[in-house]
């Protein structure tokens, strides 16, 4: 039988396991751990069915299933060190999918990331790969200096929306128009979250930010800037796709589309990105669930997820995306 | 290796490659174009990579990367250029790393001109960027020097861990004279960087980083790099002192291609009767400031001779104290003096004008 183990400190109680859990095994405690946070009780043991939904929504990698003698484990190249990231953020399982992806590919020991300036400025802390801390925007331009020294090694960088396509809209833009073989994660959650909560290039029309109190202002500040959308444009091959981490299902399509991005620099193939669209429940001020749900009926119908360029198939009609 | 007739700025480019560096990334700008032309071409000849970057901001963050990796790299640019690099030469020196940078300068400031200058001795020699930070930065005053200070530039950034500026203007960039390469570094026998982002087989992972959030911890990476600065002070002082004529009245102080033009000049007031000598900067930071002091000891006049309005003579007033008067001519926006203009002010000076 299936049982779910929670770690029970390293929770920041953002409940998202609760609200994830399709048999309901799951409740918020009444007492707080040694954080401060309220953390899940396995309230209804005998429910659980082994989905794992509750460890994939973890942002905090505070829960594990073990089924059938096996148990899940988090990933080696994440530290074990416990992320800063506020309750409910979701870079927390971007995080983790980038290091399951370069686990499941063997190359881990031969792996740089490259942290950006924003919320993940703390990145080198969390991946247990040699990392290196770039200056706001610049992740795609050390990128570039790191894969070119040294082709033999794996080269992702992990960006913020402002960072990628705001101040380093130019950066991202050259190194995808070069080709360069490495593989960019960037993470939209259509607000400076670091900075407190101002307006992004990737802010909704009439979404609040602290820079636009009364809503984005599309005559003034222009249309929230689809980045896939305009990378495809370019004609350099490449593997351009957007995902979401707003739910399981999606979750594990953002798995899989991460590994596939790493796949391509490892053999060599192409300019990788992948648009991973996040929440920011502090920064939207919405409760962790509420995020997710505000993520799919806002940012998706803006947003739309699926493979946009492929190496084999060069631009992806709508319609077949 | 026989000598050969280059530009300035290719033997520049060869002396790099001499060096053992194999990555350049840089954008271009006037009067320095040779030097990424020459090496677009060089580099894969010794399978190395030359990229031509978005900007000059995107070409110091790529060069950030490279050397992060572990990997002798160059960047080049000109005045302008060399602005919008100072982030990530901030970056680069607050993480130690290793790097070269020529900057070939142009007159300014905003666009300026094209033509030569040394108006950006206070960017270069007192940290450029953001920061408590300085480079390390070499003035050559020939295409030979210019060749065997860019060799000595990786073998001092590597020791330090700093990055190194070259600084010259269009004239060394521009003009051809005979050069040699006389030394050939192979990949092979370059120091080994334990430091460096090259995948932690087998070791605990690196991380290259100028984030410290913890004030005291911040604060003693400060004083870290302070030392530092401390020891080239110590041990990388170089000075040219040239005085072909004997007890001299008159010292000139200038660098680069000044320097060239105030021995033509020292040489003329010889026969007018005037001895006047030179004492040139070679390392413009660390400054020369203990064997100024002693040279300047033996003459009666001081005159600081620059393409700027007077930057170097902040550090010649500071060095020989506020007692010791110190007389300056400069040129700017791409003038050049002529040695009779020196001549002139050493006559001035001597009180033996007109």
């Amino acid at each position: 039988m299936p049982t779910v183990l929670v770690e029970k400190d390293r929770c920041k109680g953002c409940g998202l396991c609760v609200s994830a859990c399709p048999s309901h095994v799951l409740a918020m405690s009444s007492e707080i751990n040694a954080r401060g946070y309220f953390f899940p009780l396995v309230e209804h043991p005998d429910d659980c069915t082994g989905c794992r939904y509750c460890v994939l929504v973890c942002p905090d990698l505070a829960i594990q299933v073990e089924n059938k003698g096996k148990t899940t484990a988090p990933p080696e190249a994440l530290t074990e060190k416990p992320m800063h990231y506020c309750p409910g953020c979701t870079h927390g399982v971007i995080h983790r999918l980038v290091a399951e992806a370069i686990d499941g590919l063997g190359v881990r020991e031969r792996t740089v990331g490259i942290a950006p300036v924003g919320c993940s400025v703390l990145a080198y802390e969390y991946f247990n790969v040699d990392m290196h801390e770039a200056s706001h925007g610049r992740a795609a331009a050390v990128a570039t200096g790191i894969k070119r020294a040294r082709p033999d090694l794996i080269v992702f960088a992990y960006q913020g929306d402002g960072d990628l396509a705001s101040i380093g809209m130019a950066e991202t833009i050259h190194a995808a128009n070069r080709g360069e073989k490495i593989t960019v994660i960037f993470v939209n959650n259509a607000i400076y979250g670091m900075t407190g909560g101002q307006m992004a290039p990737t802010t909704m029309p009439g979404q609040v930010a602290s820079t636009c109190p009364l809503g984005r202002d599309v005559t003034l500040a222009g249309y929230p800037i689809r980045m896939v959308e305009l990378l495809k444009e370019l004609k350099t091959p490449a593997y351009l796709t957007r995902v979401s981490v707003h739910d399981p299902k999606a979750i594990m399509q953002a798995r899989a589309a991460i590994k596939k991005a790493f796949q391509h620099q490892v053999n060599g193939t192409c300019y990788s990105f992948v648009e991973v669209l996040s929440t920011c429940p502090t920064g939207w001020g919405l409760q962790p669930h509420e995020a997710c749900d505000w993520l799919r009926d806002n940012m998706m119908p803006y947003y739309p997820l699926g493979e946009f360029k492929t190496p084999e198939k060069g631009v992806v009609k709508e319609t077949e995306r | 290796m026989a000598k050969k007739l280059m530009k300035g700025c290719e033997a520049i480019g060869e002396a790099a490659v001499q060096a053992g560096c194999r990555l350049f990334f840089g954008y271009p700008i006037t009067p320095q174009n040779e030097i990424p032309e020459y090496l677009s071409a060089r580099l894969p000849q010794v399978g190395g990579t030359f990229v031509q970057a978005e900007s000059e901001v995107a070409a110091s963050n790529m060069l950030y990367g490279a050397s992060g990796a572990g990997c002798r790299c160059l960047t080049s640019s000109s005045s302008p250029g060399i602005s919008l690099m100072m982030e990530g030469v901030s970056y680069i020196a607050a993480s130690e790393l290793p790097v070269v940078i020529v900057n070939i300068m142009r007159g300014g400031p905003g666009l300026g001109g094209i033509l030569p200058s040394q108006s950006d001795y206070l960017q270069a020699t007192k940290g450029g960027g953001h920061g408590d930070y300085r480079c390390l930065v070499l003035a050559p005053s020939t295409v030979q020097e210019a060749a065997d200070l860019v060799m000595d530039a990786f073998d001092l950034a590597d020791k330090y861990r700093n990055p190194v500026l070259v600084l010259g203007d269009g004239l060394i960039g521009q003009m051809m004279e005979p050069v040699e390469f006389k030394r050939s570094t192979r990949l092979e026998d370059l120091p080994a960087k334990s430091w460096a982002t090259t995948g932690c087989k087998g070791r605990e992972r690196n991380i290259i980083n100028s984030l410290y959030l913890d004030p005291e911890v911040l604060e003693a990476h400060n004083w870290k790099l302070v030392r530092k600065y401390e020891e080239m002070a110590r041990t990388e002082c170089r000075h040219e002192f040239w005085s072909p004529h004997g007890d001299a009245d008159v010292l000139f102080v200038a660098y680069g291609s000044v320097a060239r033009i105030a021995k033509t000049a020292i040489d003329a007031l010889a026969e007018k009767g005037v001895k006047a000598a030179l004492f040139r900067p070679i390392t413009l930071f660390p400054f020369p400031g203990d064997a100024l002091e002693k040279a300047a000891a033996r003459v009666k006049h001081v005159l600081v001779s620059e393409l700027s309005t007077g930057q170097m003579l902040e550090d010649v007033r500071f060095h020989l104290g506020k007692h010791r008067p110190v007389s300056f001519y400069g040129r700017v926006g791409g003038v050049i003096m002529t040695p009779d203009e020196l001549v002139a002010e050493a006559l001035k000076l001597a009180g033996k004008a007109g």
